[in-house]
């Protein structure tokens, strides 16, 4: 059937040659476009749809103020309160004199993002540049590594969790015999301090990956001739290894700083907030799951505020990060 | 001249000598550091393993690191079919569980990925008005850090009467303008048009050519993608929690398990459990992790 047609077409565009062409083209130019249509409508429409609803609605419920029987206008009521309480607490429970429990929150977040680049960073570097220098057991390190990735967050913190667990854990008697006591373990400052070691140990593989993979791609031909020029490791991983892996470099810090407004998942299972462990998005998370109208204006306003704040300075040291090595493109 | 090179090259090598030595201790350092560090990511899982067939008496008299005095899968089988109540109000068993994780798993990668690949393909090889547009949107939200919208989207979902059912859950899965978006664009852009416009020649349809050629061609990035992103979704808790409540995934369903266990004092069978959640996600990870690994390297490059 299929070849009589094409037959029957051939004959036609024998007969009126242009004006048949012309027509084609057309058709095949709107086929085209109808195909485009089709594949595209749902995803472009749900993107669209679910980017500008959440995004305008964010900045929306912000300025509402939301009771069982629906939202209302409240102008700037809902931003002043959640501003001032993010920031004055009455209450302190951390023992610490300066820190009060509203500080204590912006603090914890600022933390990820400080340990995140100052201390899981380089050390991922480093480790990274020692792993690409022909190390034994490279490949089995690196699948190693990569396990935090794959294993559900509930089940890494709970395996961190049990390690000092009192009675059971398996490093419990470690820590019993450098005189640490149980409840010391579950209040300020430690508690804090084992969310925090408990995100570089689950972190330091993932970085390690991504940054040997990028010195990988470093052309063998830069290392070679920075090797004929009589240049030692340290010089070769300053001015070498460093400016090459530099936008993997970026792009981690950057990640790192977004921590401060999304890390929730870590605290909430480690400590369920407990020991003054909360963070930003954790006290927004938990907002939002008790579906609650009125708080959740008040988390649509706090995630508004800490935006509005800590946006500009990501944005900020992007650009002015990607300015020092901005030459290098491989 | 010769000899003159000769020596300098002696020196030279001398030079290095001296300086290797100090990098390969430093080396050696740095390997038992890797060492301690790979051993404590598995140290809790093996640790877990053991236990976790032991009866709740044998873990609390015996050594934490003993072996069980015998192997019993016992507990294994009183997970699977422990029954927790959801916040929806219902009885769930640990086995709907997986079944549901399976369930969320299977159909939100195909649509995410399938998806992604539909718009990486129609970018990368059609011209139309719109289309850069499309590319630079995709990238500016991909960079762009917007945090704190989740009331929002909790909002939005309750809008749509989505907020209770697995159809909702599918449909924030189904969002591809993602690093899968930017993974398959970069693949079909490294196929060549000129077997589709054979196949156009032959009189296939445009979907014919999609379908049965250009998606098989891309089969490997595609195989890859699927693989990390059906491990995030069964790892996800954030999303069935939120917008699906009635019904637990496992990811969930461990959080709810771990506080019932940990305040029985039945940690047998909270290690019973996780290892349950673990054995997927390890079976695929052993047999792809090379794939898994490059491809996440190809994504870090791109950020």
């Amino acid at each position: 059937m299929e070849k009589i047609i094409n037959i029957d077409s051939a004959e036609i565009v024998r007969e009126e040659p242009n004006k048949v062409k012309a027509k084609k083209r057309l058709s095949k130019k709107w086929r085209d476009y109808i195909f485009i249509f089709v594949m595209l409508l749902y995803p472009i429409a749900q993107f669209v749809f679910t980017w500008s609803f959440v995004n305008i609605k964010s900045v929306l419920l912000a300025f509402q103020e939301g009771s069982v029987y629906g939202y209302t206008w409240v102008g700037f009521d809902t931003i002043s309160k959640v501003f001032y309480e993010s920031f004055n607490s009455y209450r302190n429970t951390t023992g610490v004199s300066w820190l009060n429990d509203s500080a204590v929150i912006i603090l914890n977040s600022v933390g990820f993002a400080f340990i995140t680049i100052f201390i899981s960073l380089p050390l991922s570097v480093l480790f990274s540049f020692f792993l690409s220098k022909k190390m034994p057991l490279a490949n089995v390190f690196r699948v190693i590594f990569f396990l935090p990735n794959i294993i559900p967050v509930v089940a890494l913190t709970f395996a961190f969790k049990m390690a000092y667990q009192p009675e059971v854990g398996y490093l419990y008697p470690l820590i019993k015999a450098l005189g640490i006591s149980e409840t010391s373990l579950n209040t300020y400052p430690l508690s804090q301090l084992l969310v925090y070691g408990y995100c570089i140990w689950a972190g330091l593989g993932y970085n390690i990956i991504l940054l040997s993979g990028a010195i990988g791609r470093i052309p063998k031909e830069l290392l070679e001739s920075a090797k004929i020029d009589n240049c030692g490791y340290f010089k070769e991983f300053i001015h070498v290894v460093i400016p090459m892996i530099w936008p993997t470099i970026v792009t981690l810090v950057i990640l790192g700083m977004t921590n401060v407004l999304t890390l929730y998942l870590q605290p909430l299972f480690l400590t369920n907030g407990e020991g003054n462990t909360w963070t930003i998005s954790l006290e927004i998370w938990e907002s939002v799951s008790t579906s609650n109208p009125k708080a959740l204006c008040e988390a649509a306003a706090k995630g508004l505020i800490f935006s509005a704040i800590w946006s500009p300075v990501i944005m900020l040291t992007r650009h002015f990060m990607s300015k020092p090595f901005s030459e290098v493109n491989y | 001249m010769e000899t003159i090179e000769n020596i300098s090259e002696i020196k030279q090598i001398e030079k290095k000598k001296t300086k290797s030595v100090g990098f390969h201790s430093v080396k050696w350092i740095v390997f038992v550091l890797f060492a301690v560090y790979a051993i404590s990511l598995i140290i809790p899982f093996v640790w877990m393993l053991i236990n976790s067939f032991k009866t709740q008496s044998d873990f609390f008299n015996g050594s934490v690191w003993g072996f069980p005095k015998q192997w019993e899968g016992l507990n294994f089988y009183e997970v699977l079919t422990y029954t927790v109540t959801t916040v929806g109000g219902y009885e769930e068993s640990v086995f709907e569980m997986i079944l549901w994780s399976l369930l969320t798993t299977v159909l939100g990668t195909f649509v995410n990925v399938f998806l992604s690949a539909v718009v990486a393909y129609v970018l990368v090889n059609y011209k139309f008005p719109g289309r850069n547009l499309i590319y630079g949107v995709a990238i500016f939200t991909m960079v762009t850090p917007i945090v704190g919208t989740l009331p929002a989207q909790v909002n939005m979902m309750e809008m749509l009467h989505l907020d209770d059912s697995l159809i909702g859950v599918l449909f924030l899965y189904s969002g591809c303008f993602g690093f899968n978006f930017i993974m398959l664009y970069s693949a079909f852009s490294s196929i060549s048009w000129s077997y589709a416009e054979a196949a156009g020649m032959d009189g296939a349809s445009r979907f014919g050519i999609f379908f049965k050629i250009m998606l098989p061609m891309a089969k490997g990035p595609i195989i890859a993608c699927c693989i990390l992103q059906a491990i995030t979704l069964w790892n996800d808790y954030s999303t069935p929690y939120l917008f699906m409540p009635s019904h637990y995934t496992l990811a969930v369903g461990l959080n709810e398990l771990q506080g019932e266990f940990t305040g029985k004092g039945n940690y047998p069978m909270m290690f019973a459990s996780f290892i349950v959640a673990l054995i997927p996600v390890l079976i695929l990870y052993s047999c792809f992790q090379k794939k898994i690994i490059e491809n996440t390297n190809a994504g870090g490059l791109k950020g």
